[in-house]
């Protein structure tokens, strides 16, 4: 009887203690697959390499701190619709530019685009009152097909040189785009999600819509700037997506949709709303980045990231919700 | 405050009087046929075949209905499921990529020339085990519909190109060409066996305990847990069964074309998903029929057979599907709140004017005919 009750207690709840602080627990989660990621390639510990692999990670960012924040306001809240905005916004860049607009005025149009194709969602979700399923799935597809439509199927290219500066350039060795767009953005929308009355209505609004309407928080209108923000990200990510490859392809955020979603729950966004952070997600860009660009490195098919990432999100739901039940477990006890 | 008491007494006095007439509706059961919104669905389908038939002169010939039936067996089918899944306010985006792989597997045993009973029976069997492994992710670790199926569609997705090795399956020997090829009075078969299916599961979701209990979850799922409806097998029961119906797709599927492409079933969840919420089920869950989603699946299949014949790009086509899934819901939604608020507003002023007459019998009708009145005056304060 070496391990008694006492102690096996007390390494469950070390371990909860571990489970329950999400960033610990990526953090934990990030030196493992570093430690993995280095056994199968020398490459992959590098100093170039892992700053190098931010840029990978840039559009995927920003697109799920606006889905996050959706996710967290609560109400069933999603956004299906990501990536077929980032195409759509990439594809009204490229024809900005064609038309003879100054490249930077087109990827000001873009984002533009991005701003109305949110707030059409938040018309659909928040003022309609489609559940937010249905009506970013019908955009998912309704956006995508003009994306397609628009450019009938054909990638544009042309752009000019210097545009390339915000998806290829470096700053100080950091990927330019995570310096210009990314962190900015990350920052800016933690200062207002921690820090400000508007940021607190987010959160209350996701933990208890009737309580939130009941101390006067216009619910509707929070949710609306939220799916807006959604539409403006997608097309900052547009933005820099267009200008790494310097083509503007309407299929160009496929698959974006699953990305941020699965980011936003395994950085520990809880998928009925009310809880989760803009820390945890960034941490979350980061782990899965590292794990597609290491699958890589290791020769392995692209094809097998989507079901890697569909295990990850199971994955990250399942321990979501037996830490919920846990801690409802506790304070119950507490309570008692 | 007494007196609102006094009120309340009087309502259940007045619901008591009605007793008898809540006792029978309850002994003939509730039924889920189709109502008005069914009849909506069925009288866009009629115009939408009369200005296609108008527009191109060859729409309705047999041949064009026939293929636009054949090629819409599978979608169909699949629709039952998704009908029922929707029913219970769950959802499936992972059918596509689950035929893809029950598709795969068929075509494997056909090219090692097994029974094609057996062949059936494998793709039903597959076709379940993927229903169970949704139904139980989303039964037992509570891991949300969408969730667990944009996971499983994925990892499904993978499987199809890892199966499939990057190469395309073809030129499968027609096992199932009676099935799919052969017709009966200028039908398809497959059309019949769509037919028998869907009155099946009609007569399952009309008449059975099961099927009621799949609109008893939809409708609230804790008030199903206390009149000892076992919410749990219900969920896992209606998931395998939408697997199983995949299953039969794909045996379709595989007769129809002879063949397994790289993106087998890709647009199969949204189509499914149109079609059920254009066939009037609530996305909400808890009310939708199998008519109504016949009806959907009909009006798509013209719609997609329609606007290639009229000449529109097909890059059109998935617009106009998202489009239509927002627009049937956002008018669903509308006028749903509309009946409520009407219905919320008669049943106050019944409710007034029926307790008064219970409370004054002396003199009722003066008093009735003053607290009508008052009723008709509460829906405008609330």
């Amino acid at each position: 009887m070496i391990m008694g009750t006492k102690h096996i207690r007390a390494v469950g709840w070390l371990l909860y203690r571990l489970l329950s602080n999400r960033v610990y627990f990526l953090l934990g989660v990030m030196i493992v697959v570093v430690v993995i990621m280095s056994g199968i390639s020398p490459y992959f510990f590098a100093l170039d390499n892992m700053l190098g692999m931010t840029r990978f990670g840039a559009v995927l960012a920003l697109v799920a701190l606006g889905q996050t924040l959706i996710i967290v306001a609560g109400g069933g809240g999603i956004d299906l619709s990501v990536g077929s905005m980032v195409s759509l916004c990439s594809v009204v860049i490229g024809l900005a530019s064609q038309a003879g607009l100054n490249i930077w005025v087109a990827a000001l149009t873009g984002v533009l685009a991005g701003l109305v194709l949110g707030a059409v969602n938040g018309v659909n979700v928040v003022w309609i009152g489609i559940p937010p399923l249905i009506g970013t799935l019908g955009t998912l597809y309704t956006y995508g097909a003009l994306a397609l439509v628009l450019t009938g199927g054909v990638p544009i290219s042309g752009f000019p040189d210097s545009f390339g500066f915000i998806g290829q350039g470096d700053i100080f060795g950091v990927p330019a785009q995570v310096v210009l767009l990314v962190l900015p953005a990350y920052l800016m929308l933690q200062f207002v999600a921690s820090k400000t009355v508007f940021g607190r209505r987010i959160y209350l609004t996701g933990v208890n819509e009737t309580a939130a309407r009941f101390a006067g928080i216009p619910v509707k209108k929070v949710r609306f700037v939220l799916y807006t923000l959604s539409g403006v990200l997608a097309g900052l990510g547009a933005v820099v997506m267009t200008s790494w490859l310097l083509t503007a392809r309407p299929d160009i955020g496929s698959g974006l949709e699953l990305q941020s979603i699965t980011v936003a729950v395994l950085g520990g966004t809880n998928i009925f709303g009310g809880e989760g952070t803009l820390h945890g997600t960034i941490l979350a860009v980061l782990i899965v980045t590292m794990v597609a660009s290491g699958l890589q490195l290791a020769n392995i098919n692209p094809i097998w990231q989507l079901a890697v990432l569909g295990f990850i999100l199971l994955g990250a739901v399942a321990l979501n919700q037996s830490i919920g039940r846990l801690t409802m477990r506790r304070r119950g006890a507490i309570s008692e | 405050m007494e007196s609102r008491d006094a009120h309340a007494a009087r309502i259940s006095d007045s619901d008591v009087a009605r007793g008898p007439e809540l006792g029978r509706v309850a002994k003939a059961g509730y039924v889920p046929m189709p109502g008005r919104r069914e009849y909506v669905t069925i009288a866009l389908l009629a115009v939408e075949i009369v200005i296609f038939a108008l527009l191109v002169p060859n729409f309705l010939h047999p041949n064009n209905v026939s293929t636009v039936l054949r090629n819409a067996t599978e979608l169909a089918i699949v629709s039952i499921g998704m009908t029922m899944v929707m029913v219970l306010g769950g959802i499936d985006v992972s059918v596509g990529s689950a035929l893809g792989v029950v598709a795969i597997v068929v075509a494997w045993q056909i090219q090692t020339g097994m029974h094609p009973l057996a062949i059936a029976l494998v793709a039903l069997v597959a076709g379940m085990a993927i229903g169970l492994m949704n139904g139980a992710l989303v039964t037992w670790v509570r891991i949300p519909a969408i969730i667990t199926t944009l996971g499983t569609m994925n990892i499904l997705r993978a499987a199809v190109f890892g199966m499939l090795g990057g190469r395309w399956i073809t030129g499968l020997p027609p096992v199932f060409a009676g099935l799919t090829a052969g017709s009966f009075l200028g039908v398809p078969m497959s059309v019949y066996l769509m037919m028998v299916l869907y009155l099946i599961f009609w007569y399952l979701l009309t008449f059975t305990p099961f099927g009621r209990h799949i609109y008893a979850v939809g409708n609230n799922a804790e008030a199903a847990v206390l009149v000892g409806i076992n919410v749990k097998r219900t969920q896992i029961l209606t998931y395998m069964l939408l697997g199983s119906l995949v299953g039969v797709a794909s045996l379709l599927y595989v007769g129809r074309l002879g063949s397994v492409e790289i993106t087998v079933g890709q647009d199969l969840a949204i189509q499914s998903i149109a079609a059920v919420v254009i066939g009037g089920t609530s996305v909400l869950g808890g009310r939708g029929s199998l008519v109504g989603t016949l009806a959907g699946v009909l009006f798509m299949a013209f719609m997609r057979n329609g606007i290639v014949l009229l000449g529109v790009p097909s890059l059109w086509e998935r617009a106009i599907i998202g489009a239509l899934v927002i627009l049937s819901a956002a008018v669903d939604l509308l006028v749903e709140r509309r009946t409520a608020r009407h219905r919320l507003a008669e049943r106050s002023i019944k409710r007034a004017s029926a307790s008064s007459i219970s409370s004054t019998i002396p003199g009722a009708l003066r008093a009735g005919d003053g607290s009508t009145a008052g009723g008709a005056a509460t829906p405008g304060s609330q």
